[in-house]
């Protein structure tokens, strides 16, 4: 709050945030728009297009190009997905924006992960194919069924509880070689979206699940379990390895670092089946198109309102958002580089100091990596220096082991994002009345109940549950209405990011 | 004293029947005045809440966009429906509902009456009110605590049901109870026994104390025992209850519930643990297609209505106690 207020004080402008509690989005938006009478900024989530719809956020075409930090956070192609979606550029995105260099330490997205005591115990071999993968859980499960505590280790756990259940159904588009365009995968050459339920690597991938759970390697309960037991499992320390995306278990990790388990925390692979086929996990940040934070129509000064925005995205005060206030919360070296003395990291790992004393403009439009005009990273602790010193003895040792300097490094970053990732975000505005709406429902729920069937089937029987899975999934899922819309939004999607 | 009197009904009629009718009911409007004014605010308050919104029934002969006003909409008829019954999701979904409701119906009254019934026979009062107090407070969990109960209960790891069938010898491997879509409308069911037999048998517990103590006394002398009197007296003169409860539990037939399927139910199970509504909110809701999701519920009030009155016409045809 106090760095709130001498934001404040420098840009003379502050905002009063308000999160909702006990709502979801639509149902807040749906009142906003019933009353006709809006705060000064809303980001709607997924209730945009009903905001935009009703007429509640003023149109900033006009206006951007004389915010200059507003209009340089995006490409002239990214404003014109910006844009494609309603007509008008009705909200500025908040988030996926990188500036100068890509700085994250920690892997957010999909991974499949390892605790680093498997690592450690197997002398830090390279993992790069999928059978590598299963053939070193299990080797190490053969050799300790049991934890020093006493606990019976798990081998591999999926989380599959309501729409949490991608990490089961999606692996087969990474192990190809494609990134996470979520519904489907996109030949870059054709333009064609295409289900990945049906291609080769998605048999081989569930044979070698079907064999791992026969086998005793994967949780028996993996399919039947809810949120909270998957997070009380891998908190326990007895999980060896998964495949998820990270903020999905990263309170659990958190949990074992508080209990002293930094061994059992996790280092992800980014897995592939041919090993000529390059992974595409680790993906740039990539703005979302389709929401961000608007400016309503009961704002009486919108130019003011984008100043505002403008002043907090001015690198001096991109440092105080992030880093707070020189000699107080970070000092600064000869070089001109950022770091922090020891009792400032306490204060910093202190919560409630935190909330006290911090800016809460972390959800306003912004960018990672580089602070403009500096070498030094937007988040302290994507600060070299500052996340190496943070970690722990069994951190630096596998990282040295490996010759990496963060997280990230275990994976091959994908080059550049393609116009139209991810291809997902346009499954959301798909409505029951279309009949790609309801063949994307539809396929959920197939692969909801087969996926562990299969999976869960005496092995002599995989290939029988397999054929009458994939007939269940060609008579109740409409293939050709779903592929066919995703590859028209591909097109559009390209079409609109060079502004025609 | 005959004669005279159908004298004057004739001649009343004949002579200012509009206007005397009239006036026989401001006669009675005003004597009543009182009572009126009392129950109107609740006469109002079920119009506003419970017949106004049903203008927006209107939503499911509709395309509704929530933006867009009342005039504007696009009318599509019966298309919503149309597009329920070709579903055979739909009718899978109330296949289910109609199961899961039955199961609870039975075993919560079968249980709630059993329990009310041993319970009046404790004879120590402070034995009675601590086993009442006890039983009715599952009622008050919500269910996702109660689900997660169930859940570990179940756990084909750490669960002490299956230590217990392991230990018995009656299982050598333990039973994954929520890969296996046969037990999942049991489990339910017995969820449902676990959390609302202590607070169904309160109001058995109070119609019991209204039977006439002297009829026990008499059973006595003519040498009843516990179960006869149990049998010929309590179960008789808890009956007119037991049929006005179950009137209107038949009602909510259509409404097994939604969060006990919800949080228990998982992909390998969900054949059998969607209900209607789960459906109307994957297919409704989630996809912004209210009309749909208006059109299940209609679905639902009529079906529930003609219950109500089917079943109350049978109740008054067996010449049993009926609601209306």
């Amino acid at each position: 709050m106090i760095k709130i207020n001498k934001i404040a004080e420098k840009i003379g402008a502050k905002a009063d945030v308000k999160w909702l509690t006990g709502q979801t989005a639509k149902e807040r938006i749906g009142v906003m728009i019933a009353g006709g009478e809006y705060p000064d900024f809303v980001d709607a989530s997924d209730g945009t297009p009903e905001m935009v719809e009703a007429g509640a956020f003023v149109p900033l075409d006009d206006y951007i190009d004389d915010y200059p930090n507003i209009k340089n956070l995006f490409t002239e192609q990214e404003w014109n997905l910006i844009r494609s979606a309603h007509g008008k550029i009705y909200y500025i995105p908040q988030f996926g924006v990188v500036k100068g260099e890509y700085m994250r330490t920690q892997h957010n997205g999909e991974a499949f992960w390892i605790q680093k005591r498997v690592l450690k115990w197997a002398g830090y071999p390279e993992i790069t194919t999928l059978d590598e993968y299963f053939d070193l859980i299990e080797a190490y499960l053969e050799a300790n069924p049991e934890s020093e505590d006493g606990q019976k280790n798990i081998g591999f756990a999926i989380i599959t509880d309501d729409w949490r259940y991608f990490a089961l159904e999606n692996p087969p588009q990474f192990l190809a070689g494609y990134p996470n365009d979520g519904k489907a995968i996109v030949d870059p050459e054709t333009l064609e979206a295409k289900v990945y339920d049906t291609i080769p690597e998605a048999k081989i991938y569930f044979k070698k699940l079907n064999e791992m759970y026969n086998k005793g390697i994967i949780d028996p309960e993996t399919f039947t379990m809810n949120y909270d037991q998957y997070l009380a499992k891998i908190s326990s320390g007895r999980v060896l390895g998964m495949v998820d995306q990270y903020w999905q278990f990263s309170d659990a990790e958190n949990s074992l670092r508080s209990q002293g388990m930094d061994d059992r925390t996790y280092v992800p692979l980014d897995l592939v089946i041919d090993p000529n086929v390059t992974p595409q996990y680790l993906d740039k940040p990539h703005v979302n198109p389709a929401r961000g934070l608007g400016i309503t129509v009961s704002c009486e000064d919108v130019e003011g309102a984008l100043q505002f925005l403008n002043d907090l995205l001015d690198p001096e005060v991109m440092i105080m958002r992030y880093w707070g206030e020189e000699g107080v919360d970070y000092e600064v070296d000869e070089n001109g580089r950022f770091y922090r003395t020891e009792e400032q990291r306490a204060n910093h790992r202190d919560t409630n100091w935190v909330t006290q004393n911090k800016a809460d403009y972390n959800y306003f439009p912004t960018y990672e990596g580089l602070i403009e005009g500096t070498q030094n990273a937007v988040h302290p602790s994507e600060q070299p220096e500052e996340f190496w010193d943070s970690l722990t003895d069994i951190d630096r040792e596998v990282l040295e082991a490996y010759g990496y300097e963060k997280w990230t490094d275990f994976l091959t970053p994908v080059e550049e994002n393609k116009p139209w990732y991810p291809i997902y975000s346009a499954v959301d505005s798909w409505t029951a009345d279309t009949p790609e709406g309801i063949a994307a429902v539809k396929m959920d729920e197939v692969k909801k109940q087969w996926l562990p069937k299969v999976i869960m089937a005496p092995t002599n029987e995989f290939e029988r549950e397999w054929e009458e899975y994939m007939t269940v999934y060609h008579n109740e899922v409409d293939i050709e209405a779903y592929e066919k819309a995703l590859t028209e939004e591909v097109r559009r999607r390209v079409e609109a990011a060079l502004g025609n | 004293m005959q004669l005279e009197k159908s004298e004057t009904m004739e001649k009343i009629p004949e002579q200012t029947a509009p206007n005397s009718r009239l006036a026989v009911w401001r006669r009675k409007l005003k004597g009543q005045k009182e009572l009126i004014l009392l129950s109107l605010p609740f006469v109002i308050y079920i119009i506003v809440f419970n017949y106004m919104p049903l203008i927006g029934w209107t939503m499911a002969f509709q395309k509704y966009r929530p933006a867009l006003g009342f005039f504007e909409q696009e009318w599509v008829g019966l298309e919503n429906f149309k597009f329920l019954f070709a579903d055979s999701n739909f009718l899978r979904v109330i296949r289910n509902t109609l199961a899961m409701s039955t199961i609870n119906l039975v075993l919560t009254f079968t249980f709630s009456i059993a329990f009310a019934l041993l319970l009046n026979e404790v004879r120590n009062k402070y034995v009675k009110r601590t086993m009442q107090t006890i039983s009715y407070l599952p009622h008050f969990l919500s269910w996702i605590i109660v689900t997660g109960i169930v859940m570990d209960v179940l756990s084909p790891e750490t669960g002490i049901v299956n230590e217990i069938l392991l230990a018995l010898g009656i299982i050598d491997q333990p039973i994954n109870f929520f890969a296996d879509p046969k037990y999942f409308w049991w489990i339910v069911g017995f969820a449902n026994v676990w959390k609302s037999t202590g607070w169904g048998s309160i109001i058995y517990l109070a119609a019991i104390t209204s039977i006439n103590k002297e009829l026990y006394e008499a059973a006595s002398i003519d040498g009843a025992g516990r179960f006869r009197k149990m049998w010929h007296i309590t179960l008789p003169g808890i009956k007119p209850t037991i049929f006005i409860l179950l009137l209107i539990n038949i009602g909510w037939i259509l409404d097994a519930g939604f969060e006990v399927q919800y949080l228990l139910g998982n992909g390998l199970i969900q054949s059998v643990s969607e209900t209607i509504d789960i459906f109307v909110l994957k297919y409704g809701i989630s996809l912004n297609n209210y009309s749909l999701a208006t059109a299940a519920g209609i679905f639902k009030g009529i079906i529930s209505v003609i219950l109500i009155f089917t079943a109350n016409k049978l109740a008054k045809m067996a010449g049993e106690e009926r609601l209306f």
